[in-house]
């Protein structure tokens, strides 16, 4: 069953980053390896599996912003770190939990964050900024409308203020920018093909050293036509 | 898209051979006799039918009692009636046969309630009848190539190349003055659209495309309604012509609440700037940036690329063009060592020939004009010039006086110096298909000033407003590029 119309059965308003990033990686888009596990041994053997250093964080369509909950524990390098993480986010978080999401930790200071939004003169509109928690701080955003090409994402992304840091920069290599217009695209196909995604946040996208890209982040809000 | 002008349903509307008027009488206060006056003053050719239930003449014309007495179908009505004989008269004028109209009067969806319902009969009328109409709650339309000026204020009748199409109504209108005093324009078309109840800014951005006399589109944008039929259209006609929009933001309501970053960030400003560069229009930032962009785009030849030199013989204004030119995007590149050796017998040793060219003073002021902007034409590192205008007619004077010239031949001998001078400007922008921009502290009231911008060269208010303009024809170039790309 389509995971958007198993979601809007089961009563939600959102997808849980698990996912929301099932639904983008579908669609191509790089996202972090990653496990829902329902115990501490679950995450351990995940962990494992992933590679250390992980992240484990509560997951939930309920918890929309999870950094600001406290459920999201970063950087654990051992089983017992995991061990110890996966029984605080249970301990910690009121909301009843999918299971707790193992991911690989990525590296990479640059962020950026792609998202969609709805307009109803133009449809489905796509957003490239820079990202991470201070989006709403530096407010560095292009729209464009989609559908879109390729040439159109790039010119997106020349129109970023801070597209310097997609160079080479401070040692790093530049950004995929061919994986970066073929995210700008998906997230358009995306909002025109599935009219009940009212919104999408992919924050941060991280970009990695060697210039890779990789939706960290992801959340996908619904809008439940049937209940208007 | 239209190939012709004639397919598209603003054709009769702005270029009608008859119409028929409803709203004017012999009281001179109304608005449909001033509309009325306004189109007789400015010397419209074809036929006009007052329809008045009781004058038998209306401002000097046969006045006609109802539509159904009127000698022929005209090709349009305008319509300046209270709003609740609006309906009526348009069904009337269905049945007489007329096939568009255009509806000043207001009090249909802009005040809400029974509003609303009106506007919605209007539309069906309209679908009955097959009729195609602007507005209502507009102010008419303008074609200075027919002299028709079917809005409340005269204009001088001047013609021109900007093409207009405005959802503020008397926008259009009240530019009039301020197109000729400071370029020597006038619009070649302008549609005021009001509430688009039937025909809408994609419309206007169609036949705009392709009406002969309009060279550039300019926009007044509150609201796009139809967002992705507008972006479509734009990017055809973007490739034909520029598109320049003047967006009043921030007027949007009723946005939903929004539980992610992106919806919280997808403020229509931004998303607008988004919007214009999807469709390869240039956003102007304030109404004069929206003219001095529609004038330059469509006087000049378009840069190959942004690098271009400034030439002056004041210092303040070469530095601030600079500093504009460098906040803009653009650059100024040094000069080749082979146009360094052309330029040497023209610069004194005061002046300086780093890129901004300083003359300070030229040893022939006529060199100002031809020889010094020839040499940095020819310069393939530069795609185009700013040049700054400060000669006068009372320099030209004081110089033939200077050098003898009799009393009585020199009123002659400065104007035939000034249009020469402007001429030559003129003609190396031709020769050379590249850009010169001039800008001025003088006016039009400047013989040269009027001399060059009469002769095509745009001369802009400032320097800053000189680089920007220069800048949106690279914008434009950029933008037109990559629509062609995307075509292939």
């Amino acid at each position: 069953m389509n995971p958007i119309k198993a979601a809007l059965a089961n009563g939600q308003t959102a997808l849980s980053e698990f996912q929301s990033k099932q639904l983008l990686s579908s669609m191509g888009i790089p996202v972090t390896r990653e496990e829902l596990t329902q115990t501490a041994d679950e995450a351990v053997s995940a962990a494992e599996k992933i590679g250390y250093p992980v992240v484990l964080k509560a997951c939930s369509w309920k918890l929309m912003h999870k950094s600001e909950h406290g459920c999201i524990e970063l950087n654990l390098t051992t089983p017992e770190a995991v061990r110890k993480a996966h029984n605080k986010i249970c301990e910690r978080t009121n909301t009843p939990l999918e299971g707790v999401l193992v991911q690989e930790m990525v590296a990479g200071q640059r962020e950026l964050v792609v998202g969609l939004s709805r307009n109803p003169q133009f449809g489905a509109c796509v957003m490239l900024g820079f990202g991470g928690i201070m989006t709403e701080v530096i407010r560095d955003t292009v729209f464009r409308v989609a559908p879109f090409d390729r040439v159109e994402a790039l010119d997106m992304i020349q129109d970023l203020k801070t597209k310097p840091m997609l160079a080479a920069f401070r040692g790093q290599k530049p950004a995929d920018l061919t994986a970066l217009c073929q995210i700008l695209m998906a997230v358009g196909h995306l909002g025109l093909s599935e009219e009940s995604i009212s919104e999408i946040d992919i924050n941060p996208l991280i970009i990695s050293p060697d210039g890779t890209i990789k939706a960290v982040d992801a959340l996908i809000i619904l809008e439940n036509k049937g209940s208007l | 898209m239209i190939t012709s002008i004639a397919q598209s349903p603003l054709f009769p509307i702005a270029n009608p051979k008859s119409i028929a008027f409803f709203g004017a009488s012999n009281n001179y206060a109304a608005m449909g006799s001033s509309i009325l006056t306004t189109i007789l003053t400015d010397g419209f050719e074809g036929s006009i039918y007052p329809v008045h239930p009781k004058e038998k003449t209306v401002l000097n014309l046969t006045a006609y009692a109802d539509v159904s007495d009127l000698p022929e179908i005209p090709d349009m009505a305008f319509i300046v009636l209270p709003t609740k004989i609006v309906v009526q008269t348009l069904k009337a004028c269905g049945e007489r046969g007329i096939r568009h109209a255009v509806i000043v009067s207001a009090g249909f969806n802009e005040v809400g309630g029974e509003g609303i319902d009106l506007q919605k009969q209007l539309q069906q009328i309209a679908d009955h009848y097959q009729i195609r109409f602007t507005g209502p709650n507009c102010i008419g339309v303008v074609n200075s190539h027919l002299r028709l000026n079917a809005t409340f204020l005269p204009s001088k009748g001047k013609q021109g190349f900007i093409g207009m199409a405005s959802q503020s109504g008397s926008f259009i209108t009240q530019m009039f003055s301020f197109l000729d005093d400071r370029y020597g324009q006038g619009f070649s078309t302008g549609f005021s659209l009001g509430n688009e109840a039937n025909i809408d800014m994609v419309d206007c951005i169609e036949y705009l495309g392709a009406c002969p006399n309009t060279r550039v589109i300019g926009l007044y944008i509150e609201s796009i309604r139809q967002g992705q039929k507008f972006i479509e259209m734009a990017r055809r006609v973007s490739l034909v012509k520029p598109i320049v929009a003047f967006y009043a933001g921030g007027s949007e309501t009723g946005r939903k609440a929004c539980l992610s970053h992106t919806g919280s960030l997808s403020g229509p400003d931004h998303l607008y700037d988004g919007v214009f560069k999807q469709s390869g229009i240039i956003r102007a930032h304030s109404i004069e940036e929206l003219f001095d962009f529609c004038y330059t785009l469509g006087s000049s030849p378009l840069p190959r690329g942004n690098r271009l030199i400034v030439q002056t013989h004041s210092g303040g204004p070469g530095a601030a063009a600079a500093d504009a030119c460098e906040r803009t995007g653009l650059e100024l590149p040094q000069l080749s060592s082979e146009t360094l050796e052309k330029l040497a017998p023209f610069i004194p040793h005061t002046g300086s020939a780093n890129n901004p060219i300083d003359l300070t003073y030229t040893k022939n002021p006529l060199d100002f004009f031809h020889g010094i902007p020839e040499v940095l034409l020819e310069e393939e590192g530069a795609d185009g010039m700013l040049i700054y205008f400060l000669a006068s007619a009372k320099m030209v004077r004081t110089a033939l006086t200077g050098m003898g010239v009799p009393k009585e031949e020199i009123d002659t001998q400065i104007k035939n110096i000034i249009d020469a001078q402007c001429s030559a400007i003129a003609s190396l922008v031709t020769t050379h298909g590249k850009p010169i921009v001039g800008f001025s502290f003088l006016t039009r009231e400047n013989d040269f000033i009027a001399g060059l911008q009469d002769r095509g060269v745009p001369v802009l208010p400032s320097p800053e407003r000189a680089a920007r303009a220069f800048g949106a024809m690279v914008d434009y170039t950029r933008l037109r590029n990559k629509l062609t790309q995307q075509k292939v």
